[in-house]
């Protein structure tokens, strides 16, 4: 718990609202949470002070979460924001990337909001049918473990859903940036026989080498029909690039698992909360990405900077009261739209032929580097 | 349109060709000269047709496409076209079937154009043709007029001519109609680096391939003293990113003020935005996808960010993303989001700038430089051997002359065969 009182106070109110054993999505809850937290952050984070000073919204007019000013999730790279002293950081999260990479940290003075926002996210979105506490899972995951990579949010997740949700036996499948396919396959092989259904999660680029895998050794399972798949990230760099459609078509083919129960989750470093398909808690609705009460996603016209019309395309814009020690409102740097109580993320176009024959330095730096 | 059809059109090309070919090179450069003072003049029907169809083609506004084929197409004239075929190709009469060293075409030119700006699709249909190659041109999915109203010009300027070039429009992942198409005996190609690489795998040997891949422009200019000759430079380089909305590899991406003092940098840029939302006003920016209008407004964000952490980052902007000039506190390399979207890069002397431009010297394009006093031949010179392919005065940046070599390679010549006859007893 954080050692400001005021902060420990904000925390101690998010964090009861996470610990609830059934969500109650309250605006006006959020409304009064998050503008609380805007204030504070205001005065204890001066960069993030200045940003606001910088656009002239401020605790003292800034009336709706809507309106909180969010700072690029893709600035962290050269800027820190924390809301505490550099001497109480107990851990840090630190943006995916190759060594050349400049790599952005989230700087974190407790990590109890953090694991406190993702477990009940997970169950909700992965395991629904979860009623009690003591309900577990066999879980198999397509990354490294906190051990390998400390540093790592998404590792860190991982690590913290196999010890709350992991049935004994759950376990990583990565180490030392290696698949293990031979034991994870024998796992797989021992589900399909045995129809205990499984729940594999990791990065889609992970799922891509599995895939290419059993490809190469003409290896097809069909995994019991309750298992699940959750997969999270891009491929960039990592994997051969494989469109959404055409992923989820492989794993169907190479492990039986359908797209009704793949779930793809929208999470960063920068973010507390994670976002999930609606897909297995919803399985009669519309596919969209699903949040906890207590973390909003708002589409934003970039042309005006005000709230998308519906169903327009817009910068996604998250307000995650788990982000207490940093910022709570962060342009993500995808693009969306709003459908129904969720969002959908639309994939960035390079659009070479949109932009003429010029390109940005950036770019070129990155085709140029070895 | 089919792989089958594209196949016939390549084989009825083949046929005008051989008939095309019987005509002396200078009288196809006098019906070529004839199509382009049609483009050159405003009140042609090509010159007008295209003035109107363009914006809702492209999404430019009207006064913008107004100025910048008034701006582009001034000096490309038909004695222009005469001299940078003798530039390039030597003496007309050496493409004569007497003469010991042959110039020709080859039998088909397919041309895959990108990009939205008319000027480099005009040209690249043309140059085929001068040489006498039949042309199959595959429209820019961004502009798919241009290239049918030139071939329309040249049709009703001769009709012979007029038969030896067909445009073809499918989408650009349409892999059958593509292979069809590099069926053809030379092929020229523009569009990002990914496309000319899939090209490249896609094209059977032995044929011509002449690509353009990815290249930007920069502007490098010592900041002028004086308010009022600031405020001139300042106008011109408005000129030079606003037209064409900063799409082509003409634009520049970045502003380099070489001085030693960063608020002659931060002077300069805020006589840009006065500059470029004077552009604003009288050239109106097109529409944009909500894609650029993010990145735009991302790279503010950021901007604003590093700004708040006490960086010596300005930003000056219009409320939407009409144009945007952002001061750097160095020459780290970042996006650029175009669409009249600058970078004032502030570098102390003229090594820092070369330092700052080494990375990104094998994509230049073009640099306008300005205010380096004797250094300016040198500079020059050096930016020439790091490779860009054009040296010119800020304001000028979008009326290339025709015969300027794009990419570091001529216009004609690398769609040229030459043939050399040796005395044989």
């Amino acid at each position: 718990m954080s050692a400001d009182p005021r902060r420990a106070d904000i925390d101690r109110r998010i964090l009861e609202w996470m610990r609830e054993p059934r969500w109650r999505y309250s605006e006006k809850r959020f409304e009064e949470l998050a503008l609380e937290l805007f204030a504070f952050q205001f005065e204890h984070c001066e960069i993030y002070r200045r940003f606001c000073d910088g656009r002239n919204q401020t605790p003292s007019n800034v009336e709706s979460w809507r309106q909180i000013p969010a700072v690029p999730t893709s600035a962290l790279k050269e800027v820190e924001l924390r809301c505490f002293p550099a001497s109480e950081t107990v851990h840090r999260f630190r943006t995916s990337g190759t060594s050349t990479d400049v790599r952005g940290t989230l700087f974190l003075d407790t990590l109890e909001l953090y694991e406190a926002s993702l477990l009940p996210t997970f169950r909700r979105f992965v395991f629904p049918e979860f009623l009690l506490p003591e309900d577990r899972a066999p879980i198999r995951v397509l990354a490294p473990s906190p051990s390998e990579q400390p540093d790592s949010s998404l590792s860190h997740m991982f690590g913290v859903v196999l010890d709350a949700l992991g049935e004994q036996g759950s376990d990583f499948d990565v180490e030392n940036g290696e698949l293990l396919f031979d034991r994870l396959l024998t796992v797989l092989v021992e589900s399909a026989a045995s129809e205990m259904p499984i729940t594999l999660c990791g990065t889609a680029f992970a799922f891509v080498h599995l895939i290419d895998h059993m490809s190469e050794r003409g290896v097809l399972i069909g995994l019991p029909s309750a298992s699940r798949i959750m997969e999270t990230g891009g491929f960039k760099g990592r994997s051969r690039e494989v469109p959404r459609a055409e992923l989820y078509a492989e794993l169907k083919r190479v492990l039986g698992i359908s797209a009704e129960r793949i779930v793809n989750q929208y999470g960063m470093t920068e973010l507390g909360s994670q976002f999930y398909d609606s897909v297995i808690c919803g399985p009669s609705e519309p596919r969209r990405k699903l949040g906890p009460p207590w973390a909003r996603v708002v589409i934003v016209d970039p042309e005006t900077g005000h709230e998308a019309a519906s169903g327009q395309v817009g910068s996604i814009v998250v307000v995650d009261l788990a982000n207490t020690g940093s910022v709570l409102a962060l342009r993500t740097g995808d693009l969306g739209r709003a459908i129904l109580d969720g969002f959908e993320v639309i994939g960035r176009e390079p659009g070479a032929d949109s932009r003429g024959c010029s390109i940005g330095a950036d770019e070129l730096l990155e085709r140029n580097s070895p | 349109m089919t792989p089958d059809e594209i196949a016939e059109n390549l084989a009825r090309l083949r046929d005008a060709g051989a008939r095309l070919k019987r005509r002396p090179i200078g009288e196809v450069l006098d019906v070529l000269g004839t199509v382009l003072e049609r483009w050159r003049d405003p009140d042609s029907i090509w010159r007008r047709d295209l003035e109107e169809r363009l914006p809702a083609a492209t999404g430019f506004t009207a006064p913008m496409v107004g100025e910048g084929l008034r701006r582009a197409l001034g000096d490309w004239t038909s004695d222009a076209l005469r001299e940078l075929a003798i530039r390039e190709l030597g003496p007309i009469d050496r493409t004569d079937p007497a003469s010991d060293r042959q110039i020709s075409g080859f039998d088909t030119t397919a041309v895959l154009l990108a990009g939205s700006i008319p000027m480099p699709s005009l040209l690249a249909l043309i140059a085929p043709l001068a040489l006498r190659s039949p042309v199959l041109a595959k429209a820019a999915s961004r502009d798919p007029l241009t290239p049918h109203l030139v071939a329309q010009s040249i049709a009703e300027a001769d009709a012979e001519l007029g038969r030896c070039i067909r445009v073809v429009d499918f989408a650009a992942a349409n892999e059958d109609c593509t292979r069809a198409l590099l069926e053809a005996d030379c092929i020229c190609a523009t569009g990002s680096d990914a496309t000319i690489a899939t090209l490249q795998s896609l094209t059977r040997p032995p044929r011509r391939l002449v690509v353009d891949g990815h290249r930007l422009s920069i502007a490098a200019v010592v900041p002028p003293a004086s308010a009022e000759r600031r405020s001139e430079l300042a106008e011109r380089l408005a000129i030079d990113i606003a037209l064409w909305d900063q799409l082509g590899c003409l634009s520049p991406i970045a502003v380099f003020a070489v001085d030693p003092e960063p608020a002659h940098a931060a002077a300069l840029a805020e006589a840009i935005a006065v500059a470029l939302a004077n552009a604003e006003a009288n050239w109106p920016r097109g529409s944009i996808d909500a894609s650029a209008a993010h990145e735009i407004a991302q790279q503010r964000a950021e901007a604003e960010l590093r700004r708040a952490a006490g960086r010596a980052v300005a930003i000056h902007a219009s409320d939407a993303t009409a144009w945007t000039v952002i001061v750097e506190d160095g020459p780290a390399p970042r996006p650029a989001p175009l669409h009249r979207f600058i970078r004032v890069v502030p570098v102390p002397d003229p090594g820092r700038l070369l330092e700052a431009i080494q990375p990104l010297a094998a994509h230049l394009a073009a640099v306008a430089i300005e205010g380096f006093g004797e250094g300016t031949a040198g500079l020059a010179r050096t930016l020439a051997s790091l490779g860009a392919s054009r040296v010119c005065a800020p304001g000028s940046l979008q009326s290339p002359p025709l015969d300027w070599r794009h990419a570091g390679r001529g216009v004609l010549a690398p769609l040229a065969r030459f043939s050399d006859i040796e005395a044989i007893a």
